[in-house]
């Protein structure tokens, strides 16, 4: 118990306190090398403690309590995950130029996106939602450049705007439940009288970060122009946590709202789709990467929509999010990883090196025995079109294999462009091994991560085999596509 | 005389012997100044200390005498009080160290302390003050200590902007003077009374007692600066930065604000307040001077201008709170008497840092100041993210308790107004925030003076970071006894009972 508790606090303490070596300019050099550690303790909180892990603080706040649940211990597995990795990589890829303020900002970034995850009152979890989203802006300005500059602008002022609309929609919930724990609230909002109008500023409030059609403008300027390691996880695990706060204040598993369920499928298929379609014409691949985090997070859109629509499958697309969430996040991390690699001399290294970048980026179209093809199986059981009963429904697996062209398409036009812009050169041993562990993250660890327990067992290979044509296909059909197009551009 | 009796008197003497003295000291004694306003700026936080642990306690501590018959003169020490007694003796010892830095080698140092002691000893009497006759004393004596402090520079500017303050302070202090006359002729001398007096009144009562709350909001929302009786705020901003600090954050805004939470409480009682329909008039005035002031703000290119009707809208955070009828609601406006003072001191302090060392008075001239004055920038940092609403600072929970109040009471309006006001707040602050630490600095300081190894003297920087840390604590800590929000609710408790 006191174990566990430590652990937790540990968890927040550490990112926080290692602000003090900010004090003193010549800590710089220091203060990068503790960048990898700083999420240590949040993940082995993730990995080791129990899902009915939580510590009371009353004190804190309006009554603070912060935990673990099955959700929320895959997010913390992932995010801790990933800000380690990426964390690696940071050290390698740092140049003296700002150095302290980068560490400032990620140790503050880290913190309120390890925190959210944790938070199971509403005060401590708008607060550290509110600290990664503005420290996050100290990474996203970080080069300094007017184009830096004004994806700040577009990417604070929208997120200025989705704050305000998480607050009312948080305060409205809030009063209905007449409680402080975040627990209260889905059954609270399924209750309230103005059911849509605190849906739908919650919605909107926590799509800005997820990224929602029409809120997503700032991503694509933002995450671009960051550096390399805070796109992977400003991609990767702070889109997320858009996700999370919708999973944990919608009236889930309460009340079955059709309509909700539709819209969000429309939206979910126009972002996957319009992502994808938007994506192929970036030129550069930090910006397809961000399009197809948009088209990616369409799809769980769409599975937010499902069981919105329909009570009984909630549970257990909860459990399928959260491991389509640790999916993506790790390959996705690793994909922004690779853009900055450089190319080694020698051809036959230059064939892995581009193998093990495009292996990621196949598992997020599906490849058979990838993360990708794991999340993708769980999800096409339960959207089966017998399971639901609102309009969209029907069109749930035809959405999905769509879904799955798109991305494939996102992905080569990604391996296009990368490979017009990668150089030839060496990599700092710390990228190197910041990148590799991603890599492996996405391709090797990923089975070895906790899973949610509502996920079907593992017995995985066998389907996956019996799938594979289905799995297969969309690849296929994209690559056609791929291969038509870069055809009729050489020929013109 | 047992010590109940001289506990209030006590605090209101420290200031004001201290300011006697002060007086009387040479211009040259530095080291006498600076010892003698700071031990009794240490007495005074010892002795509200132990008041406003006798007050947790359900203890009353009170002295009173009559002055003509049916006119009293009475301090008292009650929760409310405590409230306001607390956040000034605090902060008081704060700005006393900061003046002490910022008038090191400026001239009428003398006088200057010897007014900003009385000036504070007014606040103390406004605090104490058991009736609207004490109250009424003493809020003239602040408007009359304040205006030499307005002025101290002596410039044509400073002058001017003195005798606009004192015009409008001294006409709302007639008002006022005039509304507390007709009252005493109604219902004879009435000392301010948990829970009010007018629960059931004569309907033929009700026309003159809603004029006279009237008058007493007009005479009241002048140094509270409610729209429109603001016009003296802004100007004022030529005084040196501790009197800046002390104006916006403790003592003549907020003596405004107590005033109209005293008339309410006390007086009126805010049952009978609500009845009479006068809090639905009252917060449709807070809420325009809150989005007034955020608005006007947007357009400032002066920093202390910009923080000034920052000032004009965040306080009336406080009138609006007492508008919304309900005991979270009560709680969140009175906790903003704390809240906004910490918050604000910090960024005048900042402000003041940055004219004194760097020379910089305009925004746009702040580009990479977060490089050569980090402390000053940080605190600056917390208080703008504090005036702006994000938590886990102390506007946050102000913010987040008036909401849930509106929202229990059925004014969902105010949600909005909140919303609003910080969308504006975030508008102002935040590309400050940017030039502080994400701009590259272009040219060089207007006028940049050096203190050896830190940023400036250590005189300049504490307070604000003290102010800053201040701020964070009481936000993370809300929740636990002797908060703001814990103290503010104690006074909704006792007030309210509903």
């Amino acid at each position: 118990m006191f174990a566990s508790n430590l652990l937790l606090l540990l968890a927040i303490i550490l990112p926080l306190a290692s602000l003090l070596l900010a004090l003193r300019p010549d800590w710089q050099q220091a203060y990068r090398y503790c960048l990898p550690l700083l999420p240590l303790p949040a993940l082995l909180a993730g990995l080791t403690l129990g899902p009915d892990a939580s510590l009371e603080l009353p004190g804190l706040l309006l009554g603070g309590r912060w935990g673990l649940d099955e959700l929320r211990q895959v997010f913390l597995v992932l995010t801790a995950t990933l800000w380690l990795v990426a964390g690696v990589f940071a050290v390698g890829y740092l140049k003296v130029h700002y150095l302290r303020r980068f560490c400032v900002f990620w140790a503050l970034t880290l913190a309120g996106n390890l925190g959210l995850v944790m938070a199971q009152d509403i005060a401590s979890f708008y607060s550290f939602f509110a600290l990664m989203t503005f420290a996050g802006y100290g990474l996203v300005v970080h080069e300094g450049t007017g184009e830096a500059n004004h994806a700040g602008r577009v990417y604070l002022a929208m997120a200025v705007v989705g704050e305000m609309a998480i607050l009312s929609g948080l305060l409205m919930a809030a009063q209905q439940a007449g409680s402080g724990l975040l627990a209260d609230l889905p059954a609270a909002v399924a209750e309230a009288d103005r059911r849509w109008l605190i849906m739908f500023l919650l919605l909107a409030g926590f799509g800005v970060k997820a990224g929602l059609p029409l809120l997503h403008f700032w991503l694509p300027l933002a995450h671009p122009v960051a550096p390399t390691p805070a796109s992977a996880v400003l991609s990767g695990a702070m889109i997320k946590a858009g996700l999370l706060g919708w999973l944990v204040t919608l009236p889930f598993g309460e009340v079955s709202l059709p309509d909700w369920g539709n819209a969000l499928v429309i939206l979910g298929a126009v972002g996957s789709l319009g992502g994808a379609v938007l994506g192929v014409r970036q030129r550069r691949p930090k910006t397809v990467l961000a399009y197809s985090s948009i088209s990616q997070m369409g799809l769980m859109t769409l599975m937010v929509g499902a069981a919105l629509a329909n009570t009984e499958y909630a549970g257990p697309l909860f459990a399928v999010m959260a491991l389509y969430v640790l999916h993506h996040g790790l390959a996705k991390g690793s994909l922004f990883l690779s853009t900055a690699m450089a190319l080694p001399a020698g051809r036959g290294g230059q064939w892995l090196l581009w193998l093990l970048i495009a292996l990621p980026g196949l598992s997020l179209a599906g490849l058979p025995f990838t993360s990708g093809a794991a999340s993708k199986l769980a999800m096409k059981e339960l959207l089966k079109p017998g399971n639901f009963e609102f309009a969209m429904a029907p069109y749930l697996p035809m959405l999905m294999s769509a879904g799955a062209v798109a991305t494939m398409l996102l992905v080569w036009r990604f391996l296009w462009v990368q490979r017009a812009a990668a150089s030839v050169g060496s990599n700092p041993a710390f990228m190197c091994l910041g990148w590799g562990l991603a890599t492996a993250g996405s391709l090797v660890l990923f089975w070895w991560l906790p899973w949610p327990g509502a996920v079907p067992d593992k017995a995985w290979l066998a389907t996956m085999v019996h799938e594979s044509w289905s799995l297969f296909w969309p690849i296929l059909v994209a690559t056609v596509i791929a291969a038509l197009a870069w055809r009729s551009v050489k020929q013109r | 005389m047992n010590l109940s009796v001289l506990m209030p008197v006590f605090a209101l003497m420290t200031s004001l012997v201290a300011s006697v003295v002060l007086f009387a000291l040479p211009e040259r004694g530095f080291r006498l100044r600076t010892t003698i306003n700071l031990v009794a700026a240490i007495l005074k936080i010892a002795l509200v200390g132990m008041m406003i642990w006798g007050v947790a306690q359900g203890r009353e501590y009170e002295a009173a005498f009559t002055m003509v018959p049916g006119v009293e003169f009475v301090l008292r020490a009650d929760a409310l009080s405590m409230l306001f007694a607390g956040l000034s003796a605090l902060l008081w010892l704060l700005t006393t160290i900061y003046a002490v830095g910022y008038l090191e080698d400026s001239p009428n140092r003398s006088r200057f302390f010897g007014f900003f002691s009385l000036c504070v000893a007014s606040t103390m009497g406004i605090a104490l003050a058991g009736n609207l006759f004490t109250f009424f004393l003493f809020y003239e004596m602040l408007t009359l200590s304040t205006y030499p402090l307005v002025v101290h520079r002596g410039t044509t500017k400073a002058l001017r902007a003195g005798r606009n303050y004192i015009i409008y302070t001294l006409t709302g202090g007639a008002v006022l003077l005039f509304a507390i006359a007709w009252l005493h002729g109604l219902v004879g001398d009435l000392r301010f009374q948990e829970g009010g007096y007018f629960s059931d009144i004569a309907p033929s009562m009700q026309g003159p007692l809603t004029i006279i709350f009237v008058l007493m909001i007009v005479g009241l929302g002048v140094k509270a600066a409610l729209v429109p009786f603001h016009g003296w705020l802004p100007q004022a901003m030529v005084a040196p930065a501790p009197v800046s600090a002390l104006l916006h954050a403790v003592a003549v805004v907020k003596a405004g604000a107590f005033g109209i939470i005293r008339v309410v409480f006390e007086i009126y009682g805010l049952e009978a307040a609500k009845d009479m329909g006068l809090l639905a008039g009252l917060s449709v005035v807070a809420a325009f001077t809150i989005i007034y002031g955020s608005t006007r703000a947007l357009y400032q290119v002066d920093l202390k201008r910009r923080l000034a009707f920052s000032t004009v809208s965040q306080v009336s955070y406080i009138v609006l709170g007492l508008c919304l009828f309900g005991p979270v609601g009560v709680a969140g406006g009175l906790v903003h008497l704390v809240h906004q003072g910490i918050m604000k001191i910090t960024l005048f302090f900042c402000a003041g840092n940055y004219a004194e060392t760097l020379g910089v008075h305009r925004i746009d001239e702040l580009d990479g100041a977060g490089k050569r004055m980090p402390g000053t920038s940080v605190a600056f940092t917390l208080g703008a993210f504090g005036m702006i609403g994000a938590p886990p600072l102390a506007g946050f929970i102000t913010k987040w308790t008036m909401g849930s109040g509106a929202l229990a009471v059925g004014m969902d309006w105010v949600v909005a107004v909140l919303v609003i006001s910080s969308l504006l707040n975030a508008a102002y602050f935040l590309p400050i925030l940017h030039r502080l630490w994400f701009a590259e600095q272009c040219e060089p300081w207007p006028h940049e003076r050096r203190w050896g190894r830190l940023e400036t003297s250590a005189w300049l920087l504490w307070p604000p970071l003290i102010t800053a840390a201040l701020m964070l604590v009481a936000g993370l800590i809300a929740n636990l006894p002797f908060s703001p929000l814990s103290w503010a609710e104690l006074i909704v408790a006792r007030e309210v009972a509903l």
